[in-house]
């Protein structure tokens, strides 16, 4: 085990003489394989911060009824079964069965309860108090989650005829479908998950590529030195091993770099995003990934560079076999 | 120790480097191969250390079949071995001493002992004082002997030297050949190839090859060189 040991560190001692060397062009490399890592890297990041956004955000259909602010509150209440009514319709309309019964409910907002969320979460309460009385009206929201009728959840038309029917509902002032965007946005996340994927798996295979390139020209600088140590008996795996260390370092310090200017991209970025969120009130900001994420990365970046070497190692050295 | 059984090894169908080879070699003796360039010196101590197998025949090394040697067997074989070659082939970014440490290194000791015995080995051949010095600031002589400091750290039972006197003046080549057979006195198997027969002596058995065959397997050169 000891001796084990001492063969790794010997191995990274001499990796890291080698890549320490003037005429090595480690530093040229780093540069290289960090540039194209910090475009996934950088790819992540945002994604990673985006992900908590959206999956707060519902994407259950949402139908939104608003009544008129005249409406008297008996009569408000009064139009629950009929909206059910409309509701079932609709599922009556397509799949018979179980599956039609589905997850939907519905909430009545008083204008006072919506008053108080409005306060809550907007962080407008003063201009909330400034207005006197309550603009709100009385509202319900209806939540179509696993609905499975002729408006079937991901069918649109669907809902939109629903709210067309809850619009003609006598004291309903309008009807909003609230959760179209939010479907579109988690479908963009999602195409942009992919789009990150193959740019990354795309980028890796630069990074494996040029980890060759660089393991190749070592090999064939060291071929002297390869020979010698078989001469005197080196096993193949003793002469490997630094170009194993060399291309994981190289794949290392080149993620590290990678996630550093990706991080520091960071700060002038989240200057212009904070102005952008002002606007919705809201004070989202691009944090860098948290440790565990950057640990990954890392150990990924050493075995991108660790392959580029493994792959270089056993088609050059064999020729020198 | 050393079993050359029918040996021939062929590089093209018309060049043969080694004919039909029989020889036999015991522990601890001198052996000097000896013949023109181009009889098959080199080929002949190549196979010993499995730098080249044979076409046909059987080489033997401490009872190891060359030809069925597996590769992952080589490193193992050539601990065992002091290999010194005309051209000294030391690393010359490396100092002499680290040069020296490399077989002891790769066979897992540990630095301050590889170190030590790297000095001992050093010493042996009177070079202990130019042990930090870059092989290109040594001479000639000076650096074949690092090269048998390199080849005897591992204490190998078989020091094959490839023309270790080429290339150098007589005083140098006397230096190194008087280091090679002070190993020999203390038990170690030698093989010395040369064409120069002016360093062949009574102190060891002469193998004379000529086009790859073994023309006059037992020469005393006191008594008239090799035939």
């Amino acid at each position: 085990m000891i001796s084990w040991i001492r063969q790794h560190w010997f191995a990274f001692g001499h990796a890291v003489r080698h890549l320490a060397r003037p005429r090595s062009g480690f530093l040229l490399n780093v540069l290289v394989v960090a540039i194209a890592l910090a475009l996934p890297f950088a790819g992540l990041t945002v994604l990673e911060n985006v992900r908590p956004v959206s999956e707060q955000l519902s994407i259950e259909p949402e139908i939104s009824i608003f009544l008129a602010l005249d409406t008297p509150r008996e009569k408000a209440m009064a139009l629950a079964p009929r909206i059910r009514r409309i509701v079932q319709d609709a599922q009556d309309g397509g799949e018979s069965g179980d599956a039609r019964r589905g997850g939907t409910r519905l909430e009545f907002v008083s204008r006072e309860q919506a008053l108080d969320r409005l306060k809550n979460r907007s962080g407008l309460a003063d201009a909330v108090v400034a207005l006197g009385s309550n603009p709100l009206p009385d509202a319900y929201v209806l939540k179509l989650s696993e609905f499975s009728g002729a408006a079937d959840a991901s069918d649109p038309s669907g809902i939109d005829a629903i709210a067309a029917q809850l619009g003609a509902l006598p004291g309903v002032e309008s009807v909003q479908v609230d959760s179209a965007w939010v479907k579109r946005l988690a479908a963009l996340l999602h195409v942009l998950r992919i789009a990150l994927g193959f740019l990354a798996a795309t980028l890796g295979i630069v990074v494996i590529a040029v980890v060759f390139n660089t393991i190749r020209l070592q090999v064939m600088n060291q071929r002297d030195e390869i020979e010698v140590a078989r001469l005197v008996g080196a096993t193949d795996r003793f002469i490997y091993r630094p170009f194993y260390y060399a291309g994981a370092l190289l794949g290392l310090c080149a993620g590290a770099v990678a996630l550093g200017a990706v991080a520091a991209a960071l700060h002038p970025l989240n200057d212009a995003i904070a102005e952008f969120a002002r606007l919705y009130a809201s004070e989202f900001r691009l944090a860098p990934l948290g440790l565990a994420s950057t640990a990954a990365l890392l150990g990924l970046s050493a075995a991108l560079g660790l392959l580029g070497a493994l792959f270089s190692v056993r088609r050059h050295l064999a020729r020198l076999n | 120790m050393i079993e050359f059984q029918d040996v021939t090894k062929q590089y093209s169908k018309d060049a043969a480097a080694l004919s039909g080879v029989t020889l036999s070699i015991a522990k601890g003796e001198l052996i000097y191969l000896a013949g023109p360039s181009g009889a098959g010196k080199s080929t002949l101590l190549k196979m010993i250390a499995a730098i080249e197998r044979p076409s046909s025949g059987s080489v033997q090394v401490n009872g190891q079949d060359i030809g069925k040697l597996k590769p992952s067997g080589l490193p193992y074989l050539r601990r065992n071995l002091g290999l010194i070659l005309q051209q000294q082939r030391l690393l010359l970014d490396r100092n002499v001493l680290v040069n020296v440490m490399l077989p002891l290194v790769v066979g897992g000791a540990t630095r301050a002992d590889a170190e030590k015995r790297a000095r001992a080995a050093l010493d042996k051949v009177g070079l202990l004082d130019k042990a930090l010095m870059m092989p290109q600031s040594l001479s000639g002589g000076e650096q074949q002997r690092a090269s048998i400091a390199r080849a005897i750290v591992n204490r190998p039972q078989i020091i094959l030297a490839d023309e270790p006197t080429a290339n150098l003046d007589r005083a140098s080549a006397a230096r190194v050949l008087d280091a090679l057979k002070a190993f020999h006195a203390v038990g170690v198997t030698c093989l010395i190839s040369t064409h120069d027969e002016h360093i062949l002596d009574a102190a060891g058995r002469v193998i004379y090859l000529d086009r790859g065959r073994v023309v006059d397997g037992w020469h005393d050169s006191a008594t008239g060189g090799a035939a």
